[in-house]
């Protein structure tokens, strides 16, 4: 029973992160400029594709619909992560300068269909270039259970859960205590203002696309070894990783990471007694804590009003 | 040091700002009252960059500013004090100070030493240091706005309103904190609604009504102008 619980325990918080880092990819782009990309899921998805690409050409192992586990040994998967990084990246700031800029701070919501309408185009490109199957993507630390107080936990949950804890890590150290981080935050709270600081608010802008995409795509390679990759993943996860992020509190960056991660935990708890209660049970304490508290559970307008 | 040459400002259909020629000499406190409404901040707003304008030209130390964004009008000597503070809240006094100073990309230590040149000035933000400007009283949040603009180490430190909403005392207080950046060779433009204090320290001052220029003069000259002293002073003194 303990060794349940446990294992729970362990594939909720790995979900969970990436639930986590995939709000916290949200947080960035509507804090600085109070959009949001909805082609996330097809960036997750599209970052998993490619991951496996990589691995496939530097290893030259198995086929690419099937890698051999030796694929992604070695130095390969952080090279996969870095490239998956750096293109999603420069795909960020693609998307910022054609779907986002043209349409932000005018009236209307015109920017809601352009992502959406970025993400499909690039769901059809990556379509058209590995087609709809999906695909094996081995973990670095082989597939092979390992036993840990009688739970069978996957070595691929463990990393996820390893490097998104240590990913917003990081990005927190980096909002709090660096000048560039700091500089971050004077946009979210007031653009006009930080310009007369002297910071570059449209670069900020673009950076945070920038990193809100490369999280992205990180994400969909981390939980590619999990599921099997395919283009259609994204959508499922970008949906719950918003989710969580809108329980949290979409401009509190903490809250976001909470959010994620109780999302994952309750996910994995629920699909235990009853795996097809798991969605309805989901979406329904979200749209309770909502009804509650409409700006998420730390979310910063509910302390304007004190 | 500043010129601002038939100056007009638009927000969509709405003129802010019509015609208005303003000259700001190096070493002088520059005084524009005027009404709720009248064009003030937008005035300051053009001047930092934060708002375009419809036509007329802005000069600064000779050079034409009209095309450098905001973010590069601070490296070029010009740092705007908002209305209403806008220090950034849940950030430490101590990183709203850093902020100011973002454009001059200084080390640890000579932005330790610009700080202290800054405490040296408002010895309260000293004792706050590590408490986010939130927790500020309005009156340490208004000296904040104003040591974090000359983080910047600015030639020209525009000011908008720094009285707002303050008691007497700290009003004065920040009045003779004013006058002592003057004698250290910063100019001032100084925006204010309180008329009487304004030209008090003023060396030239202008005053605006519905975005026009309709009166200028020094300071001690429109204090005593009765049109002035009938609008904005109440009469009495
Ligand atoms: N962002 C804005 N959009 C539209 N109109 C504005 C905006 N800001 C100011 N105004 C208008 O411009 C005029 C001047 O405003 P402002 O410069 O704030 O005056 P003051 O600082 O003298 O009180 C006012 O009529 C005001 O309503
Ligand atoms: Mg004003």
């Amino acid at each position: 029973m303990l060794a349940t619980y446990l294992q729970v325990l362990v594939s909720g918080l790995a979900i969970g992160g990436v639930y986590a880092l995939i709000a916290l990819s949200f947080s960035i782009t509507f804090t600085t400029t109070k959009t949001l990309n909805f082609a996330q899921g097809e960036f997750i998805g599209v970052g998993a594709f490619l991951g496996v690409t990589v691995l496939y050409l530097v290893s030259g192992e198995g086929s690419f619909a099937a890698l051999a586990p030796a694929a992604a040994g070695g130095a390969r998967y952080p090279l996969a992560a870095a490239v998956v990084g750096a293109v999603l990246g420069a795909l960020g700031i693609l998307l910022f300068l054609a779907a986002i800029r043209p349409f932000a701070g005018k009236p209307g919501m015109s920017w809601v269909m352009s992502t959406i309408g970025f993400g499909i185009i690039l769901q059809s490109l990556g379509l058209a270039v590995w087609g709809p199957a999906p695909v094996n993507m081995p973990s670095p630390f082989g597939d092979d259970v390992m036993r840990l107080a009688g739970a069978g936990v996957r070595p691929q949950e463990i990393l996820v859960l390893a490097v998104a804890v240590v990913l917003m890590a990081a990005l927190d150290l980096l909002m709090r205590r660096t000048r560039l981080g700091k500089a971050m935050r004077a946009v979210a709270h007031n653009p006009q203002v930080a310009a007369l600081m002297g910071i570059n608010v449209a670069a900020v802008m673009l950076g945070a696309f920038a990193l809100s995409s490369a999280l992205a795509g990180v994400g969909g390679l981390l939980v590619a070894p999990i599921a099997s990759a395919s283009l259609f993943m994204g959508m499922g996860i970008a949906l719950k990783a918003f989710s969580g992020a809108i329980m949290g509190g979409l401009d509190n960056p903490r809250g976001c990471i909470f959010g994620g991660f109780a999302l994952g935990l309750l996910e994995a708890g629920v699909a235990l007694w009853e795996a097809q209660w798991r969605e309805i049970v989901i979406f329904l304490l979200i749209i309770l804590v909502l009804a509650i508290r409409p700006n998420g559970l730390f979310g910063a307008r509910a302390l304007d009003k004190v | 040091m500043l010129q601002l040459d038939a100056v007009h400002i638009a927000y969509g259909p709405i003129q802010a700002v019509a015609d208005a020629t303003i000259a700001v000499e190096p070493g002088q406190i520059v005084a524009i009252v005027g009404a709720n409404g009248a064009g003030k901040s937008t005035l300051l707003k053009a001047i930092a960059g934060l708002v375009p304008l419809a036509a007329g030209g802005i000069r600064f130390e000779g050079r034409d500013i009209a095309a450098l964004p905001a973010h590069r009008r601070v490296a070029a000597g010009i740092a705007l004090s908002p209305e209403g503070r806008q220090v950034f809240p849940d950030q430490t006094v101590r990183d709203n100070l850093e902020l100011g100073a973002y454009s001059r990309r200084l080390g640890q230590a000579d932005l330790a030493r610009a700080m202290a040149a800054q405490y040296e000035l408002f010895p309260r933000l000293r004792e706050r240091q590590d408490q986010p400007a939130v927790t500020l009283s309005g009156g340490e949040q208004q000296m904040l706005a104003i040591a974090r603009a000359l983080m910047g180490e600015p030639r020209l430190l525009l000011l908008d309103e720094p009285s707002l909403g303050l008691a007497p005392l700290i009003i004065r207080e920040i009045f003779g904190i004013i006058t002592a950046l003057r004698a250290r060779g910063v100019t001032v433009l100084l925006v204010e609604q309180m008329a009487n204090l304004a030209l008090g320290v003023a060396d030239r001052a202008y005053v605006l009504e519905t975005g026009r220029v309709t009166l200028e003069g020094s300071g001690a000259e429109l204090l005593q102008h009765p049109r002035v002293r009938a609008a904005y002073l109440g009469g009495g003194h």
